[in-house]
């Protein structure tokens, strides 16, 4: 893949220019804090600041990706423990600290894939990773609890030979851990792979359909948060010499949410600061007033979870904007690059085929025997009353676990029972009837998550560009997204997020399009438009478009073949005139309102 | 944001170092961790009220070398992340010159390594699971090899029982217990039938009770965690008709009383019980009594020790003629007390010889002193200590 | 061998009415209630009440029940109701009114462990075996909740508008049904019935500011298992629970106490809807 021209980075990016004076000043701060604070502080802060890498990772997996964990504290637990049940029954020695950072890095990244995998298979609902993750503190603390003497059981250990530098030493590794952390994190979650974690929390759905594993994004996610909050708490177990189960909590582990939720989710910055000042807050208040203070958090959290969701940097935010020195920063978008279409060599005979495909729910069959092929360059639009199954066909070809029985081909390549993604990386694109798009981001990082698939979006860089291929780059251009790159989708006309959704489904490169009323709730100019181009795409490209559509004049003025679907079976089959002028397709649709031969 | 927090930091630390420093010089502080909070919070503030005794009682008569005694309480959440925030703020915003606390095992263990580090005195006052050393940590309270003999004998020779089942919950002083216990039996010929554990928070003991009715033992000794896992054991042991002996080894006197019905008959053993038939304790109770009225918590097994260590401390700085922890370390062992539960000395290896006494709880609530062990060892705890 | 029958049995009667108030609201409203544990604390709190109120222990039950229904009542309006359309924040939301509920209960009640006077004492022979005549009397209590809250969803119109809702609430909507109320009743339903188990379960549990908390996680296993049918429910406490008793009497106690929540995290792994039969 070519990299764009170094020239367009120049323009210096001035959040980032913020951001690394922020680390840097951080930085300084933590450099000069042992010396200004006494040690009673340093001691707090240093755990303060190991809390608050955890509550970062809680923060990526929850706040940025959508996925509420209770479990955390597991992985704390699982490195701290790594840690203490290594220096206490092999001794300390630097081999010995390597193998134990290694060892509870190692467990912890094993248990967070595992609990990913248990938890993100395709199907399984989103409540699932909560679940498990609330399990997963329990095993555990059960698990340290029966270890007897080796774990220490409830007592935990402690004493231990631990690695002996000052205390100073500790605050700077913590502080410079916890800082530097924060930074890369915030420079991996707004760069373009980043953007995908808030695709997922967005809409996982339209994910997959835009062919991105969002299960083994999820997974590695996982795994990765594990092994960093397992880092932490080697780091704990190190400076406080102590191991205790409660580290690995249920009750810890909900703790860490509450820091997030009050600190405010989804932005780094917001649940590091939450974490440190609830605890060091707590510290100096919580002994005069112990049942008072779990009272005040309690009640806060309640309070900001139901007004005010986005925790205490929401409200800096908004108190920044209303004292005028925020601004809106919606500057212009990226330019738009066009690729080169990818050519994945001679277009096969057949783009899909579907041969006896059946769907049921329980004793009803919706769909029975159902086969046609499709070429490229045909437009097919598929027909019918009410409830004759089209919809449930078009979900049939796009997501092989959808099916009864019968097979689809995309491209040649037999659809097994795999996921939509599986479907995508045949060829296949799918709209779907109401506008399926990611509300939190903005146009161009919507189209650029449509390109993961093709080109791997960099893991530290936002690039400059905007990089689609022609048939993509002209919906965008012939609707005026192109106007709009910078802008959220939420913001969008609903006209608009129907383009964009089909722009996002074009730049996906398919060969096969499935699109379900492309045209619901758009007005005449509109839909004039997205016929031509759809019309000339299959012209020029050789796509395969599969429509459904109630606008019937619109099927008769771009369609190449109609397919018309009764109760759940092909009833005819044949061209445009072929079809309107069948008296079968009359008979069918004798006493809808609107007949299609009338039409 | 660091800024921010190092900020409030500075400006917190400065008032409390300013208020501290004045005080510091004229009186000898001692701190008391303790779980305020948490599972430890029902008996915790009678062991606060019996140190408060302890102070004014000492400061009435001139204090310690000529200076007063103050308390600084932390709170430990009864758990080891609470306990590392409560000992350094004691040890190192409060500054203060001793610790003496009633904590549990994980608090007392996440204590340790700081009190190592600021290397100040330490007497723990509860009773554990015991083999917890440091040359800072002194123990005025029970361990297993003190409690389980007076139950296990008075069982076997007084009642004739043979057969025993052993319950608990599965954490360390449960375990403990039970695994001194089940040797004890072994050693003195009696049969232990079966053993189970509960997680801790377990609140459904049903499969354990089937075992022990189709096991039929003569006695049943029981090693819970205090407060909830007790009485639901006790509870629905009592409801499925299990008559057999029961000794409690975690009941305290208070619960054993608030039980009823279910209470009665309960074997406990304890090195404090209310009804000591001693002109100490007699003058023990009549002071709690005068200075806390109705406010008062009844004494108990934790509480006293706390009183009394706090006068153990006295005594050490006393023949040390100093509160420098070298030296009020080494006084620690050499000096005696006579409290509530007799005459009190940390003299073997960090541990107390103590007065053990055997009661049963009488239908009407109260504990009935059926006999009493004088200075049970608490066998070799600490060998590398001297 | 009765003894151990008896035993699955009445672990899964306890199961069954501990679950109950949570299952209600999780059916109608998709919403996991946190809050649940601390509706079983109150309503431990509430027999005590009772007691010290000189009330027959029978009526703590029904007096239990009275006082989640209005607390449910109450919670529903000021926390619930903004928080339909954001399920996980929900769940967030009900887990904090428990520890607000919970540090209430401590300040009012003291954190000591408290007692309130079983109903009934002693024991029965059952075919050969000598069981607790209180477990014996859950049974019973389960199947009448069982059966009553059965009645309550297919005999009524209050049963017809709430499946209604359940099964397709814009639907519903549409034909005139306030979904809104329906939430708000079953909301309230739940606490109560949450309440009640909370003074079901006192002869057999202490009344302290936890008691509910190690029920919980296990309750929101079963229920995440059954989906929202009380037939499923009753099969998964029978199953689940009988496994945690076999297993704690042939492997070990230690484990039986993870059974409920290993068991039924695998059972949603391999089978999303768990156990719901339809």
């Amino acid at each position: 893949m070519t990299e764009p021209l170094p020239a367009r980075e120049a323009p210096a990016d001035p959040a980032l220019r913020r951001a690394a004076l922020l680390f840097a000043a951080t930085l300084a701060a933590v450099a000069a804090g042992p010396f200004v604070l006494d040690a009673y502080t340093v001691n707090i802060l240093i755990r303060a600041l190991l809390y608050a890498v955890v509550a970062l990772t809680v923060d990526v997996l929850w706040g940025y990706t959508g996925i509420l964990t209770f479990g955390q504290s597991a992985f704390f637990g699982i490195g701290a423990y790594a840690a203490g049940l290594a220096f206490t029954h092999l001794g300390f020695s630097p081999g010995v600290a390597v193998l134990a950072l290694v060892g509870g890095i190692a467990a912890a990244g094993l248990v967070g894939a595992l609990v990913g995998w248990l938890a993100f298979g395709y199907g399984v609902t989103p409540i699932y990773v909560s679940v498990i993750t609330l399990v997963l503190p329990i095993v555990v603390t059960q698990l340290l609890f029966s270890g007897g003497t080796f774990t220490g059981s409830s007592s935990g250990l402690s004493g231990f030979d631990t690695l002996d530098i000052s205390i100073e030493a500790w605050f700077w590794l913590a502080g410079g851990a916890c800082a530097t952390l924060t930074f890369l994190a915030w420079i991996a979650l707004r760069s373009d792979a980043g953007r995908l974690l808030v695709a997922i929390r967005e809409n996982e759905g339209r994910c997959q359909y835009l062919g991105i594993d969002t299960a083994r994004l999820k997974i590695g996610l996982m795994a990765l948060s594990a092994a960093v909050a397992a880092v932490a708490g080697y780091l704990y177990a190190g400076f406080t010499d102590v191991i205790a189960p409660e580290l690995a909590g249920f009750v810890f582990g909900t703790q860490i949410v509450i820091w997030v939720a009050l600190g405010g989710r989804g932005t780094l910055i917001g649940p590091v600061v939450g974490a440190v000042v609830i605890e060091v807050v707590s510290a100096y208040l919580s002994g005069e007033l112990p049942y008072v203070w779990n009272l005040v958090i309690g009640a806060v959290f309640v309070l900001v979870i139901v007004a005010a969701p986005g925790g205490a940097a929401a409200m800096v935010r908004r108190l920044w904007i209303w004292t005028g020195r925020g601004r809106a920063r919606a500057g212009p978008g990226p330019a738009i690059e066009v690729v080169p279409a990818a050519g994945g060599g001679p277009l096969p005979d057949e783009a899909l085929a579907l041969e006896d495909v059946s769907r049921r729910f329980g004793s009803l069959a919706v769909l029975q025997g159902v086969s046609f092929r499709v070429r490229p360059g045909e437009l097919l639009s598929l027909v019918g009353p009410n409830g004759a199954g089209k919809t449930t066909l078009m979900r049939c070809i796009a997501d092989g676990t959808e099916r009864s029985g019968g097979g689809v081909r995309i491209g040649g390549h037999a659809v097994g029972r795999g996921p939509p993604a599986e479907c995508v990386a045949y060829g296949l694109g799918r709209k779907f009837q109401t506008a399926n798009v990611f509300d939190g981001l903005t146009v161009a990082e919507s189209l650029r998550v449509a390109r993961a698939r093709r080109e791997t979006p960099s893991l530290w860089r936002r690039s400059a560009t905007l990089r689609l291929p022609a048939a993509a780059a002209r919906v965008v251009a012939a609707t005026g997204l192109d106007e709009r790159l910078a802008d959220e989708v939420v913001h969008l006309s609903h006209g608009l997020k129907q383009a964009l959704e089909l722009a996002m489904v074009l730049a996906l490169e398919p060969r096969v399009v499935l699109l379900d009323e492309p045209t619901a709730g758009l007005t005449k100019p509109e839909r004039t438009l997205i016929g031509t181009i759809l019309t000339d795409l299959v012209a020029s490209e050789r796509l395969c478009v599969v429509l459904v559509e109630h606008d019937l004049d619109f099927v008769r003025q771009i369609s190449s073949r109609i397919i018309v679907l009764h109760q759940g079976r092909v009833a005819l089959d044949g061209s445009v005139a072929e079809v309107v002028g069948s008296e079968l397709v009359r008979s069918i649709y004798a006493g809808e309102p609107q007949a299609l031969a009338e039409a | 944001m660091t800024r921010i927090t190092t900020r409030l930091g500075l400006l917190l630390g400065v008032l409390l170092l300013g208020t501290a420093g004045a005080r510091a010089q004229e009186t000898i502080r001692i701190g008391i961790p303790v779980g305020l909070s948490g599972a430890n919070s029902v008996v915790a503030p009678s062991v606060v009220q019996s140190a408060e005794l302890a102070v004014e009682e000492i400061n009435a008569r001139g204090g310690v070398l000529g200076h007063k005694l103050a308390l600084e309480v932390a709170d430990d959440g009864s758990g080891a992340a609470g306990a590392q925030k409560a000992f350094d703020s004691l040890v190192f915003q409060k500054k203060v010159n001793a610790l003496i606390s009633m904590e549990t095992s994980a608090a007392r263990n996440a204590g340790l390594p700081i009190v190592a580090r600021a290397k100040v005195p330490y007497i723990y006052t509860s009773f554990y699971e015991g083999r917890s050393c440091s040359p800072y940590m002194y123990v005025d309270a029970w361990v297993p090899d003190q409690q389980v003999a007076p139950i296990v004998d008075y069982f076997m020779k007084e009642k004739g029982a043979k057969t025993f089942f052993l319950i608990g919950s599965d954490y360390a002083f449960g375990r403990g217990m039970l695994d001194f216990t089940r040797e004890y039996i072994k050693k003195t010929g009696g049969r232990v039938l079966g053993e189970e554990y509960q997680p801790m928070d377990a609140s459904d003991w049903t499969a354990v009770i089937s075992k022990v009715r189709s096991a039929a033992p003569d006695a049943i000794i029981t090693s819970t965690a205090g407060g909830a896992p007790n009485v639901t054991l006790t509870k629905q042991m009592r409801a499925a008709g299990l008559r057999s002996l029961y000794g409690n080894l975690a009941v305290d006197e208070g619960t054993a009383k608030s039980m009823g019905a279910d209470g009665d008959g309960i074997f406990i053993s304890a090195s404090y019980i209310t009804g000591i038939d001693s002109p100490a304790n007699k003058t023990f109770l009549a002071a709690m009594q005068k200075k806390f009225g109705s406010d008062l918590k009844t004494p108990n097994d934790l509480s006293v020790p706390q009183y009394e260590a706090v006068y153990l401390y006295k005594a050490a700085v006393e023949k040390a003629g100093s509160t420098k922890p070298d030296a009020v370390l080494k006084a620690l062992p050499e000096v005696a007390f006579d409290g509530p539960r007799g005459r009190i000395q940390m003299s073997k290896q960090h541990h107390t010889p103590l007065t053990m006494y055997l009661g049963q709880v009488q239908a009407d609530g109260s504990v009935k002193v059926l006999k009493s062990f004088k200075d049970v060892d608490p066998g070799d705890q600490c060998p590398k200590l001297p | 061998m009765t003894a151990q029958i008896l035993d699955v049995l009445t672990t899964a009667a306890m199961l069954f009415i501990v679950c109950l108030g949570l299952q209600i609201v999780y059916g109608v409203m998709r919403i996991i209630n946190f809050a649940h544990a601390a509706f079983l604390t109150i309503g431990g709190y509430s027999a005590l009440v009772a007691a010290q109120l000189g009330l027959n222990p029978w009526l703590a039950l029904p007096f239990a029940g009275l006082v989640g229904l209005v607390l449910g009542a109450l919670v529903e309006r000021l926390i619930v109701r903004p928080l339909y359309a954001r399920p996980l924040d929900a769940i967030l939301a009900t887990w904090g009114l428990g520890i607000v509920i919970g540090q209430l209960v401590t300040i009012g009640f003291g954190r000591e462990v408290q007692f309130v006077p079983s109903p009934v004492q002693g024991t029965v022979e059952v075919a050969g075996a000598t069981y607790s005549l209180y477990r014996l009397l859950l049974v019973l209590g389960a199947g009448l909740l069982g059966l009553a809250v059965a009645a309550l969803l297919s005999g009524t119109r209050f049963g017809l508008v709430t499946r209604a809702v359940i099964m397709n609430e814009s639907l519903a909507e549409g034909l005139g049904i306030n979904s809104g109320l329906v939430r708000f009743a079953c909301f309230s339903v739940g606490a109560g019935l949450a309440s009640l188990a909370g003074a079901a379960i006192t002869p057999l549990s202490s009344v302290d500011p936890n008691m509910g908390v190690p029920w919980l996680v296990g309750a929101f296993m079963l229920v995440m298992v059954s989906g929202a049918s009380l037939r499923s429910l009753a099969l998964a406490t029978l199953l689940l629970g009988g496994a945690q008793v076999l297993i704690s009497a042939y492997a070990s106690p230690v484990l039986g106490g993870l059974t409920i929540v290993v068991l039924a995290a695998v059972i949603l792994r391999l089978r999303p809807k768990g156990l719901a039969l339809d």
